[in-house]
């Protein structure tokens, strides 16, 4: 793994709003339909796409390379969706790519919904913009302390996230009682401020 | 604004998409009357965020860009309207809507006891059912426990059982050992969403004989 947290290309705009390469390219695809922004951005995205897809080793190469020409076309359908005041474009193209999987395995599952993943998103365009700053602004802080983390935490985060397990499948993959998992991921995500409302 | 919510590990799941349809479905209700835990779903998503950006990247070749390069101008496929712009507010979920396809009084309800009637929504998950249950005004649902596990999430009117008084929007989660008896409140019907992953048993007398006939109906 990377180091996480490393800022990359992050510069001013004219406007003199923050701004970095990634949501620049996503600005141009659907400002100009900019063909030359979408091919640096899938230089760069495809291949963690990818990384997402095979992660877990559940899905074949062929269903990943499937998965990353569907999660691309989706980025250069919907750029125009795409609000950098709300969220950075990492955090967009992973919203894509975790939707187009569930997708995907259910369809392998021969899993017949009305419902697609991204139906699950509640529409948060009523949001404060105050609100949509914090919660953009977690994303960062975020990104910074997961380095911090013991690694027995990262692993199921990985395994919850990257894998997308629930956590009884996490607990019998690594041999694991249930309650240490829950825990860890609970004692994982106070690490990393996450605010939630305890029931 | 709900005072019940669902726990952190349904919160974490839903946002990593590895909840069940039909429980990522209740979950997403809950959220639609609940900007606390909106919010909560957010900042889970960008941990998912920072493990998929710092992942080591497996290479794609330009074969597979030029595949998507050539497929740019294809026509995006018409997708059904998403769920209008309406979180926070208490109008019953868009989700629920589209799986509703009508009015609660369109829906074929079906009579279990005086004060219940129940009916079940396609979700297509093939291990829960998702049903809605109508409560009448101070109507019991029957003393029961759970074989396995019961979401619920109000949407009009309300109930109250040993826990506390739940309102629309509030959520609750029951595990096996759980026994209880919710019981409408008095002024007005209650609606609610019931996701389950094994049929309910009754445990009073008078209910018991009822327990064989009790099914799950899934997908
Ligand atoms: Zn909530
Ligand atoms: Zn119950």
């Amino acid at each position: 793994m990377q180091v996480v947290g490393e800022k990359q290309n992050v510069w001013t705009a004219p406007t003199g709003r923050r701004t970095d390469e990634w949501s620049e390219c996503l600005t141009q695809i659907a400002e100009h339909e900019d063909r030359a922004a979408f091919t640096r951005l899938f230089r760069h995205f495809a291949p963690l796409i990818k990384a997402f897809a095979l992660s877990g080793s559940t899905m074949s190469a062929t269903h990943a390379d499937e998965l990353v020409q569907e999660v691309m076309l989706k980025v250069w359908q919907k750029a125009g969706a795409f609000n950098p005041e709300k969220a950075a474009a990492s955090t967009w193209v992973y919203t894509i790519a975790r939707n187009c999987r569930t997708d995907m395995f259910r369809r392998l599952q021969k899993f017949d919904t009305p419902l697609a993943a991204e139906d699950f998103t509640p529409e948060q365009d009523g949001e404060e913009p105050f609100a949509q700053l914090q919660s953009k602004r977690s994303g960062e802080r975020i990104r910074e302390m997961m380095a911090d983390l013991p690694a027995d935490q990262t692993q199921i985060l990985a395994k919850v996230y990257m894998e997308g397990k629930s956590h009884a499948e996490a607990a019998a993959e690594l041999d694991l009682p249930l309650g240490t998992v829950k825990s860890r991921v609970r004692l994982a995500i106070q690490k990393l401020q996450v605010q939630f409302e305890r029931v | 604004m709900a005072t019940f919510h669902p726990q952190l590990e349904l919160l974490t799941e839903h946002a990593a998409g590895s909840l069940s349809v039909a429980q990522s479905a209740c979950v997403a209700a809950h959220l639609n009357y609940c900007a606390e835990c909106r919010h909560s779903v957010v900042q889970l998503q960008n941990i998912g965020t920072a493990l998929f950006e710092s992942a080591d990247p497996v290479p794609v070749g330009d074969v597979l860009l030029n595949r998507v390069l050539a497929r740019l101008d294809e026509e995006a496929p018409l997708h059904h309207s998403s769920p209008a712009d309406q979180a926070g507010s208490n109008a019953t979920p868009a989700l629920l809507q589209r799986l509703m396809q009508g009015d609660f009084s369109d829906l074929p309800w079906r009579k279990v006891t005086d004060a219940l009637r129940i009916t079940r929504l396609q979700t297509g998950d093939p291990n829960y059912e998702f049903a809605l249950y109508h409560i009448k005004a101070g109507g019991v649902i029957p003393d029961h426990g759970h074989r396995g596990s019961e979401m619920t999430l109000i949407l009009e009117g309300g109930f109250s059982d040993d826990r506390g008084t739940y309102h629309p929007g509030d959520f609750t989660y029951r595990r096996q050992e759980d026994e209880h008896a919710p019981q409408a409140l008095a002024d007005q019907d209650c609606i609610c969403l019931a996701v389950l992953d094994a049929p309910l048993r009754f445990t009073g007398w008078k209910y018991r004989w009822m327990n064989p006939f009790l099914r799950l109906h899934a997908g």
